[in-house]
């Protein structure tokens, strides 16, 4: 009695206000879990340049020392000529280590023995590092990670969206740019990070995981031509098979045994080889050998996430220089453990973090500029040799060491700080004050040392070890402090999520739903005191049913199987409540037509999601066997080509003719029917444009620039301009229509003003699918008014969910119809191009959304109300009208945040799963938008059909 | 040599139409009741040991199953059904006036490729694929689906339009009989539909193959419907005990 009251009261906004409190549950739910979620890092377009070190306080490398070096290379001392690198991919760091290192002996350990056996005989030259891994641990980004010496997270903002190049600044860009040539083998993941680095490379297929052998044996048969050669300075060599043979079989297993027995086997080879061309003037006389791991995998090959075994790989490191370089034991941290065959084998620890600097250091060339790491003193001293010749010093080869690993943690806290600086001056996330302010003491300490007294000391070169020594290691502590606390920070903003976020974002999430279903339910008890049926009547096996598909649909988002099929399996469930809405029409022998006309719609719709899939497989790694007899089919009939072009076109007039046929009926009046007819110029325009736009045609109705973007603009500005008329329209107070055709006629206008701009950008398929989805909505509405004349008046009044979910399903499949899924590349890029030229980030994302959820979101809200409105045979007032209206834009938005709730839940299950970055971030991005999406529209929607005079006769008469 | 009851279905108008559905109600509505509960416990029995049958013959005859050699399993399940199905469920026919046995295992014959095409209409509408090499699987797979649904359908009812309404678009089976063909049926679609689920996941097992699980699905499916419809005609046979006492 009282909400009725209310309602009542307040007209419209009765109607409205849950909208508006739903749509600002989400807007909150969604910011706080996508802060916690989705971590983001801009990437700066800067690149460091041997020059920039003139602004540092440091020494360049010419002036730190007389050594004979040319100074001009870069900002350390290059400490090695060549660097070979090997990356075994997903190399645990049990793999490496000596099994004595572990609680247990498994067998796949102690496998790769060359390596240990080198550290435990030339402990000055040879060394395993235990490596960590920085989280997501997949190939891209860790190679990424290492090169660029920063934390890559999901999104890494730049302008390199879509294609996988690095633009940072990195290691490899840095080697190029300082002259020295890069030679490349193996996974072909390298190519496409840097198209345009490598002097040679030879890359190898790396998505079939099946195949152990193709990328190893390539690499093998290039690997040692490639060492006698002389026209490389470093070499890359990147072997997939241990990855593979993990994902596959897993660990324990024969084909990574072998496989590990194979990858001793060449490192034995190429240890030979490096060592039999170590004499002075031979080929490799100063070269380091690093092999690698990229990251560690699980006992069942998985790896992305975090967990230990995941992070844990292993770095061996070998300088072929003779004799052996010095070691300064004060930096150490590593631990000692016999081998099996009683040998004394050390391993150290480092962050994967450190090698690109590391490794930019030891070869001389600038650091890259978004590196945040720290050289590693011990991989460091590995090219130490270098200088045992420098005669002129009086000091022992482990003090000027010492004095160069100064300087060099001198330019390396420059170039970290210089970084931060930038970075917080041009993201728009940057860091917190505090953390800047604790960045900056720390760096100001190290600098006041240096500035005030360790640079004295050193350009005094009369000061002996002693009163050197605990100055050099008061500087490099001070470095040392302030590097890690910039790591550390680093770490805790780009790579861990924050779930109390993401835990308070989903308890937002799961309040709006509860808030929904209230809003519902109160709806539906509104019916029972105006309608006057028993409560409880509700509860039909309709509404029984599409709960069970819902069920089914959401609970589908917790694999990441179903997210890739998500078009069929929609599909699949369309289908079944075709079929079930088919036996429905047996059952009370009428709208059989209807339902199987659906029916045969969905299996046309299932054919089409299965052409849009095989383009995806076109350009997604996950389904690149996949091949499509349609498209077969489609390249092989010529008559097809010129089908695929004339076939839109005529589907367009008729369109236009049946808005045409709809506007000569009676129940359009004055505003509504110009706006159709504004849409049915729109599509004259639309078919002039394709026939100006194809070559096949050559009729040159109008020259084609203007054909190529003023007819365009001509449609958009017509489709601007019907929004404005109706939003006049809606001041004038119509009496002579009754509340249902108005509503009717404003539905129909509003769809048909979108309409044109949706089909115009969704290209030739637009067309189609608009009739599809005509066909589609009268197929729903027939059916669903005829499930209301069966009942008994009384009850029809509540419209079940079971309509609104064939209706939610059905735009579900459109979205997969007009050719997009759920990743990046689903996107239509040149959709947000049609009729504009240059780039405009806020105009170009306005149409790409049209594009990408005109058919699925926008059309299917909007026409929303043509469901309650053609149910009903007579008037049945407005009140009860707009109650069902409201109460269905809430089973909508319910309908959706389901989805949206479980594909939350889904990502912060799965946050550490392989698949997290490359399936479930994008689908989460899209369901995101397609929820603010649909709130906002529901919210306008609302806004728009409710607006209408308080007058209500038929309410009082009923 | 087809029956009456044939050639009148072929061209139906509603005039015939009502004719028989009051023909069915009026004598068809006695012979459901004639069959006991151990006959119709048999019966179900011989199905599902021709079942078994075929999976025996497949498996020890020729050493392959439904996931080595899925076409030439469901084609071996289909055939020794076959006769199965149609002998037994053509005594059951209605209108025992105006079919002859003969008739009944004729519109049985005749259900079998109708009812194949629906069940692979269906499929197809839920997404079963439909490229070349598929093909030969699909029609097996139907065949053996019709079997299940149709055929023993079309054995019994015939062309009443209005008992197949029953049954299958209401799920209202009226007698032993009607029990018997309602429940294995509906529990062979359902635990198809079931059986489709596993397949997208990427496991890389061989049975995800289409029509792997979802024959696996299917008989599973209509297992349970065999021993419900079993279930249902003891306690149906009962309360008739109950009342007529």
């Amino acid at each position: 009695m009282a909400e009725s009251g209310s309602v009542g009261g307040r007209g419209k906004w009765g109607y409205i206000w849950r909208h508006w409190v739903t749509l600002f549950l989400h807007l909150l739910a969604i910011l706080l879990f996508t802060r916690g979620f989705l971590l983001t890092r801009t990437e700066l377009p800067f690149y460091s340049h041997t020059s920039d070190l003139s602004h540092s306080p440091c020494f360049s490398s010419s002036s730190s020392s007389s050594s004979s070096s040319n100074a001009s290379s870069g900002w350390t001392e290059p400490a090695v000529n060549r660097l070979v690198i090997i990356v075994l991919d997903a190399i645990r760091f049990d793999f490496v280590a000596p099994s004595t290192f572990f609680p247990e002996t498994k067998a796949w350990m102690n496998k790769l023995e060359v390596l240990k056996n080198a550290a435990s005989t030339h402990p000055s030259s040879a060394k395993i590092f235990k490596a960590i891994a920085d989280p997501p641990t997949t190939s891209l980004q860790r190679l990424k990670g290492l090169t660029t010496g920063g934390l890559p997270t999901f999104v890494d903002v730049g302008n390199s969206f879509g294609a996988p190049a690095i633009v940072e600044d990195n290691f490899i860009n840095q080697l190029v740019q300082n002259g020295k040539k890069v030679v490349m083998m193996g996974d072909d993941t390298w190519t496409q990070l840097f198209p345009h680095h490598f002097e040679r490379s030879y890359p190898y297929p790396s998505f079939n995981v099946k195949d152990l052998h193709t990328v190893d044996n390539g690499c093998i048969e290039h690997l040692f031509p490639t060492l006698y050669e002389e026209d490389w300075d470093v070499l890359i060599a990147h072997f997939l098979g241990v990855d593979h043979a993990g994902h596959i079989f897993g660990v324990d297993s024969t084909p990574m045994i072998e496989k590990l027995e194979q990858y001793n086997n060449i490192l034995e080879r190429v240890i030979e080889v490096l060592e039999n061309q170590s004499g002075p003037g031979s080929l490799h006389e100063n070269t380091l050998l690093v092999v690698m791991g990229d990251h560690g995998q699980t006992l069942n090959g998985d790896h992305g996430g975090g967990s230990a075994e995941e992070v844990e790989t292993a770095i061996f490191a070998m300088s072929f220089k003779k004799p052996p370089s010095f070691v300064p034991p004060e930096f150490d941290t590593y631990s000692c453990q016999m081998d099996l065959n009683g040998k004394n084998v050390c391993i150290s620890s480092m962050q994967q973090l450190d090698f690109a600097v590391t490794m930019s250091a030891l070869l001389g060339i600038p650091f890259p500029y978004g590196s945040i790491g720290h050289i590693n003193p011990e991989l460091y001293a590995l090219g130490a040799g270098r200088w045992n010749s420098d005669a002129s010093q009086k000091l022992s080869e482990s003090d000027f060491w010492m004095q160069n690993y100064a300087n060099a943690l001198c330019i390396n806290s420059w170039q970290v700080k210089r970084y931060l600086d930038a970075y917080s001056a041009s993201s728009a996330v940057g860091f917190s004050h505090d953390d800047i302010s604790r960045i900056a003491s720390a760096y100001a300490q190290a600098e006041n040392y240096w500035s005030h007294s360790t640079i004295e000391l050193l350009l005094d070169r009369n000061n002996g070890s002693d009163t050197l020594m605990p100055v050099l290691k008061r500087q490099i502590n001070a470095y040392f402090n302030f590097l890690s606390t910039v790591a550390e920070l680093a770490r805790s903003k780009w790579t861990e999520f924050d779930l109390n976020l993401m835990g308070t974002g989903t308890g937002i999430m799961v309040i709006s739903l509860i808030f929904q279903l209230h809003a519902i339910l109160r709806a539906n008890k509104q019916h029972g005191l105006t309608s006057s049926s028993p409560r409880g009547s509700w509860i039909t096996p309709g509404t029984t049913f599409a709960l069970f598909l819902l069920g089914i649909r959401a609970c589908s988002f917790l694999s990441n199987s179903y997210i890739l099929e998500e078009g069929k399996v929609a599909n699949f469930l369309l289908s079944t409540s075709g079929i079930v809405a088919l036996r429905q029409s047996l059952i009370k022998d009428k709208r059989l037509i209807e339902s199987v006309g659906f029916l045969f719609l969905s299996t046309f719709c299932r054919f089409v999601i299965e052409v849009g899939l095989s383009k995806q497989a076109a350009t997604s790694a996950f389904m690149k066997d996949y091949t499509s007899w349609i498209l077969n089919i489609a390249s092989a009939l010529p008559v097809w080509d010129y089908a695929a072009e004339v076939v839109p076109m005529l589907v367009l007039i008729l369109l236009a003719f049946w808005l045409y046929k709809v506007t000569s009926r009676s129940f359009c009046v004055c505003p509504w029917k110009y706006v159709i007819l504004g849409t049915i110029l729109s599509y004259m325009l639309i078919v002039v444009h394709w026939i100006t736009d194809s070559e096949r045609f050559g009729v040159a109705l109008v020259p084609e620039s203007i054909g190529r973007t003023y007819i365009p603009r001509i449609v958009y500005a017509i489709a601007l301009g019907q929004m404005l008329l109706m939003a006049f329209g809606q001041l004038f107070k119509d009496n002579y229509l009754d509340c249902k055709s108005n509503l009717v006629a404003k539905a129909s206008a509003m769809l048909s003003t979108w309409s044109s701009t949706v089909i115009l950008l969704s290209g030739k398929q637009g067309p189609m699918i608009a009739f599809a989805s005509l066909v589609g909505g009268y197929f729903l509405m027939r059916l669903n008014n005829g499930e209301e004349d069966a009942k008994e008046p009384r009850r029809s009044f509540s419209i079940g969910p079971f309509p609104v979910m064939q209706w939610s399903l059905f735009a579900t499949c459109l979205f997969f119809c007009s050719g997009h899924w759920c990743a990046f590349d689903g996107l239509r890029y040149g959709a947000a191009f049609i009729g504009f030229e240059e780039f405009m980030l806020v105009r170009q994302a306005m149409l790409l959304t049209i594009d990408t959820f005109g058919f699925s979101i926008i059309l299917p809200v909007f026409g929303l109300p043509l469901l309650v409105a053609t149910k009903h045979q007579t008037n049945v007032g407005k009140h009860v009208l707009f109650t069902q209206l409201s109460q269905m834009y809430t089973i909508y938005g319910f309908i959706t945040s389901i989805m949206m709730t479980f594909t939350i839940l889904c990502v912060t299950i799965q946050r550490r799963h392989l698949m997290v970055w490359g399936l479930f971030a994008p689908k989460f991005v899209f369901d995101v938008f397609g929820l603010i999406l649909t709130d906002v529209l529901i919210c306008l929607a609302s806004v728009y059909y409710f607006g209408q005079g308080k007058d209500d006769p038929e309410l009082k008469s009923s | 040599m087809l029956c009456f009851d044939l050639i009148r279905g072929s061209i139906p108008s509603s005039m015939d139409r009502r004719k028989s559905r009051e023909e069915s109600t009026a004598t068809g509505a006695s012979p459901p009741q004639k069959i006991s509960a151990t006959e119709a416990l048999i019966v179900n029995l011989l199905c599902v040991v021709g079942l078994g049958l075929a999976f025996c013959v497949a498996n020890k005859g020729y050493s392959f199953d439904l996931v080595t050699d899925p076409s030439r399993t469901l084609f071996f399940i289909w055939i020794i059904e076959l006769p199965i199905v149609i002998l037994l469920f053509s005594r059951y026919r209605q209108n025992r006036q105006l079919c002859t046995y003969l008739g009944a295992v004729g519109r049985g014959l005749l259900g079998l490729p109708l009812g194949a095409l629906l069940n692979s209409l269906g499929a197809i509408a839920l997404g079963a694929p439909v490229t070349f090499q598929y093909l030969q699987k699909t029609v097996q797979w139907s065949l053996m689906m019709s079997l299940f649904t149709i055929v023993p359908a079309s054995s019994v009812l015939g062309f009443s339009w209005t008992d197949w309404r029953r049954i299958f678009a209401q799920t209202k089976p009226n007698g032993s009989v009607e029990y018997l063909i309602c429940l294995p049926a509906h529990g062979a679609v359902i635990g198809g539909w079931f059986g489709a689920w596993p397949m997208p996941l990427d496991w890389e097992k061989p049975w995800q193959e289409w029509p792997i699980s979802v024959s696996y699905g299917a008989i599973a499916g209509y297992l349970v419907g065999v021993v419900a419809s079993c279930g249902f005609v003891l306690a149906h046979g009962r309360s008739k005990h109950v009342k007529r006492d």
